[in-house]
């Protein structure tokens, strides 16, 4: 999670004018959506004893792995600094099942397999009403949301289902900026996240949570 | 000594050969060249109980016991096997009398072998008609609820038989160690169909596991099995040809439970039914916990000569469908 920190003090803040939003009231983006690592708990298969108790016939640790993947956005401000933003992403992160403690010595392993992952959700932007420096083109905000999540087996014959929610925040640097024009600003956006997800490929039954970065570039009408 | 190397082990009194069907174990007929699985045409199988107990068991605990282990088999919600009490009967299990029948019958003989199932089948249309389960009274039995030290517990013993009454084989889910002066020490189980019951005094075999849910599931399918779980299916190599006997084992590794199956053909395919969506580990190994003799006819050449290992890609169960192809391979000790 990335805390937004003033670059400024409150003193310096009230001392200047309210920051004029970046042109533009609709932003559209691509860009990518790196997302860390989700261990997925371990699992033993376990045979059961004379006395009631369990004999281990091996372990697994689980891990959807770390991938890079494709995110868009489309937002709209709805206020002087707050957007809403509606958002989809596609990654294929690799599912990994490490084997090992095998009762009959067999030699560890790991089972893969890839996924394939679709998000869709909404969320907001939120932008503080501090300015690195006056006139400066670069924007601080902060972002929370969630959504659906679909996750497709590799084989396409099994789909699983979840949802996600993300807080964190980043900044927005502006490109270019044509006020006048209908295509008002060009930019780069640049993220990071905490994503939570639940339900969806879940060994556990429990509640995933992972960093993320997202790096975009966007227009504004 | 003896008596705590028991094997439970099935005996099959039919006119034609019987044989495995693929998924498990399951007894199967040959009638005019084809292969039927042996199952029940009809339900409820209706069953009488003899009316001779043993020391420690009355003829009333023995049908009480009997009882449990039936309605055990009965309450899986995903099969429609269902049994009947039809009353105590003076004949011994074992006569061909068109009855099934459960008892006690004195076999000393049989020093390894705690009970055994035996099943009478037309041999014209491979319809099962009879199926005898016997108790050997040769060792000693017991009902109490919590068990009884250096007593064999009854209902586990006769929820195992009534597997094989229902049409059920022998798992290999099951770990053992060698014992000095021969037999096999039960360490642990994962089946209820395993062929070596645990030791006296145990009652860890009271209570079905996934293993035998998924085979009696698969025989006698009922509710939303056909649709709600799935299958997988695929074949064991080494070398490159196919091999007979290698028992496959699918970990469902969001649930935890393990389920058994061999490759059961010329062609070294395998396949498993009754199990839960999602993603599943496979192991191979072969069969070295249990003589190959209480999975597989004699006659069969069981290959058992390769190294424990899985597969390197994770088996994805679809709900109501199959995994699709799936090799195994394995390798040469």
């Amino acid at each position: 999670m990335l805390v937004i920190v003033p670059t400024l003090d409150a003193r310096a803040a009230r001392a200047q004018s309210p920051a004029a939003p970046q042109p533009g009231r609709f932003e559209v983006a691509i860009g990518s959506l790196w997302t860390g690592h989700q261990a997925l708990g371990s699992n033993d298969a376990n045979e059961t004893t004379s006395a009631g108790g369990s004999l281990t016939l091996f372990s697994t640790s689980s891990d959807l792995a770390s991938a890079a993947g494709l995110e868009g956005r489309v937002g709209v401000r709805l206020r002087r600094r707050l957007e809403a933003d509606v958002e989809a992403s596609y990654a294929r992160p690799p599912l990994r099942i490490a084997i090992s403690n095998d009762f009959e010595s067999a030699a560890p392993a790991t089972a893969t397999e890839t996924i394939r992952q679709f998000t869709i959700g909404a969320g907001v932007v939120w932008y503080p009403p501090y300015r690195v420096r006056r006139g400066s083109r670069v924007a601080p905000f902060a972002m929370a949301g969630g959504g659906y999540l679909r996750q497709l087996h590799e084989s396409a014959i099994l789909l699983e289902t979840g949802r996600f929610y993300q807080f964190g925040g980043g900044v927005k640097y502006l490109l270019a900026s044509r006020p006048t024009r209908p295509l008002k600003g060009l930019g780069a956006r640049l993220d990071v996240r905490a994503l939570v997800r639940s339900k969806g490929i879940a060994f556990d039954g429990g509640h995933y949570t992972s960093p993320a970065i997202g790096a975009s570039l966007f227009v504004r009408f | 000594m003896r008596r705590s190397l028991a094997l439970a082990l099935v005996a099959a009194m039919v006119f034609g050969s019987v044989q495995p069907a693929l998924a498990y174990l399951k007894f199967g007929v040959t009638v005019g060249g084809a292969q039927m699985t042996l199952k029940w045409a009809q339900t409820p199988v209706r069953y009488f109980v003899t009316d001779q107990g043993v020391s420690g068991v009355s003829a009333t605990d023995l049908q009480a016991a009997a009882g449990r282990a039936f309605a055990t088999w009965q309450a899986v919600p995903t099969a429609s096997i269902a049994y009947q009490f039809a009353g105590f009967t003076a004949a011994a299990p074992g006569r061909d009398d068109g009855l099934s029948t459960l008892g006690f019958r004195s076999r000393p003989e049989l020093d390894r072998v705690l009970a055994a199932t035996s099943f009478v089948v037309d041999a014209a249309t491979g319809t099962l008609v009879e199926s005898d389960i016997f108790f050997n009274s040769a060792f000693p039995w017991s009902v109490a609820p919590a068990g009884e030290a250096n007593r064999y517990d009854f209902e586990s013993i006769a929820l195992h038989e009534i597997g094989h009454l229902g049409g059920l084989g022998h798992s290999a889910l099951g770990e053992t160690e060698l014992r000095e002066g021969g037999g096999r020490r039960v360490l642990g189980a994962e089946a209820v169909m395993f062929p070596i019951a645990f030791v006296a005094g145990s009652i860890a075999g009271r209570t079905l596991k996934a293993d035998d849910i998924a085979g009696i599931s698969d025989l006698y399918p009922d509710g939303d099995f056909n649709q709600a779980l799935g299958s997988i299916s695929g074949r064991v190599t080494k070398d490159g040809q196919p091999i007979f006997g290698a028992h496959v084992v699918a970990f469902d590794v969001a649930r935890g439970s393990v389920v058994g199956t061999f490759s059961l053909n010329a062609q070294g395919d395998f396949s498993a039914g009754g199990l839960s969506p999602g993603p599943h580990v496979l192991r191979v190994e072969p069969i070295d916990d249990a003589d190959v003799e209480s999975f597989f006819e004699a006659a069969r050449t069981v290959d058992v000569d390769f190294r424990v290992g899985f597969i390197d890609r994770i088996v994805v169960v679809p709900r109501g469908g199959d995994s699709g192809e799936i090799t195994l391979r394995v390798v040469r000790k």
